[in-house]
């Protein structure tokens, strides 16, 4: 009687094993498997970036201090980056002369305002969230690269702290794609 | 019948000469009209307040202030006193002073928020640590305060923006003291505020 408990429990454990490394296997071999070339973006390269102001669409009505949040925390998030020589800010002189400068334009698109108090009294309500299309154009006017990111903020924190959630983002497509 | 003819001639040169009176008066009247209308037409943009002299006005001082972003070399959310004085805007905080030309201000920004009486980390853990969901009502404490935002260019002629918090109802006189004092601020359309701005 014991033996055949001990075979069972045995063979529960083997068939557990076995799953678990067919599982382990299984998404490996999706990791694994590198991209051919041609799939693979072409990272970009400049050693120096201008963001430039951001100015909302006529009917998208953004708080100021959330606008100048933005590109606040955009320029700190790209210093940090530490992938241009320059990060130039919008109007800045200097930046005529730099070689291979590419500009980043922000063009908001949405904006949702949301509570603090809400959030921190309710957790499901109150968030703010901004969303972003990103354009980094070279001088000769071409854009290589277009993308749209989103800053939150959920659940604990003030408002603008969803501007220091995109600027993230934005760091994170600029280490992704420089 | 000659008298009549007489009597209509002389009717018609009194209508001339009421009538040349009359011109006269609307002329009069439409001179000065008309050069306002020049003056207001070259004068500044109507939206911009930019005071035509700056004012030796008295500095206005608050403590208390949060720097929020974009001060440069000031490290954000650092608490100082807030100046607006005849060169322009300072922050000072312990020993670090900051300044803000007058002349490189391009606009100045005003608005409310409400900010949590128990907040950051320390009060988030706080707020967790009270049992039977105590922490929920600790979050409905809140005090109002001002939103400060002055936008201004560098040296180089790079732009920048500056984000201070203010005790409440104290950011549109320090904004009317700056403009005062010279530096530009425009109308604006408001943006919609956040749900607990009221």
């Amino acid at each position: 009687m014991k033996t055949r408990i001990h075979a069972a429990i045995l063979l529960v454990c083997a068939l557990a094993v076995c799953g678990l490394a067919f599982m382990m296997a299984t998404s490996l071999s999706a990791q694994a498997g590198p991209a051919s070339p041609s799939e693979q973006p072409q990272k970009l390269t400049a050693s120096s970036i201008l963001v430039e102001r951001i100015v909302p669409p006529q009917d998208l009505l953004i708080p100021e201090d959330t606008r100048v949040s933005m590109y606040e925390n955009v320029i700190q998030e790209l210093i940090k980056t530490k992938k241009f020589q320059h990060v130039y800010r919008s109007g800045d002189r200097l930046a005529d002369n730099a070689p291979d400068l590419v500009t980043l334009r922000l063009i908001p698109e949405a904006y949702k305002p949301g509570s603090q108090k809400e959030r921190e009294v309710i957790t499901v309500a109150g968030a703010t969230s901004i969303k972003v299309r990103l354009e980094f154009v070279t001088r000769d006017g071409k854009i290589p690269l277009e993308k749209e990111v989103d800053g939150k903020v959920r659940f604990y924190g003030e408002n603008l702290r969803a501007t220091y959630d995109l600027a993230k983002k934005v760091a994170a497509v600029v280490n992704k794609s420089f | 019948m000659r008298t009549t003819s007489l009597g209509i001639m002389q009717d018609v040169s009194n209508l001339r000469r009421q009538i040349g009176r009359r011109s006269w008066c609307r002329r009069s009247t439409l001179l000065p009209l008309g050069v306002a209308l020049l003056v207001a037409a070259v004068a500044e943009p109507t939206f911009s307040q930019t005071s035509p002299a700056p004012q030796n006005l008295p500095s206005h001082s608050i403590s208390g202030v949060r720097s929020v972003i974009g001060l440069e070399n000031v490290k954000p959310g650092v608490k100082g006193t807030i100046t607006s004085m005849r060169a322009g805007l300072q922050f000072l905080s312990g020993k670090k002073n900051t300044e803000i030309p007058t002349s490189s201000i391009e606009d100045i920004f005003t608005g409310e928020e409400s900010r949590q009486d128990v907040g950051g980390m320390k009060g988030t853990l706080v707020e967790a640590a009270i049992p039977y969901g105590g922490g929920r009502v600790v979050s409905l404490l809140s005090h109002r305060v001002d939103v400060l935002t002055v936008e201004y260019l560098d040296a180089q002629g790079g732009f920048h923006g500056a984000i201070f918090v203010l005790p409440a109802g104290r950011a549109a006189k320090f904004r009317d003291d700056l403009v005062a004092q010279g530096a530009k601020a425009f109308i604006h359309v408001e943006a919609p505020k956040p749900q607990d701005k009221q």
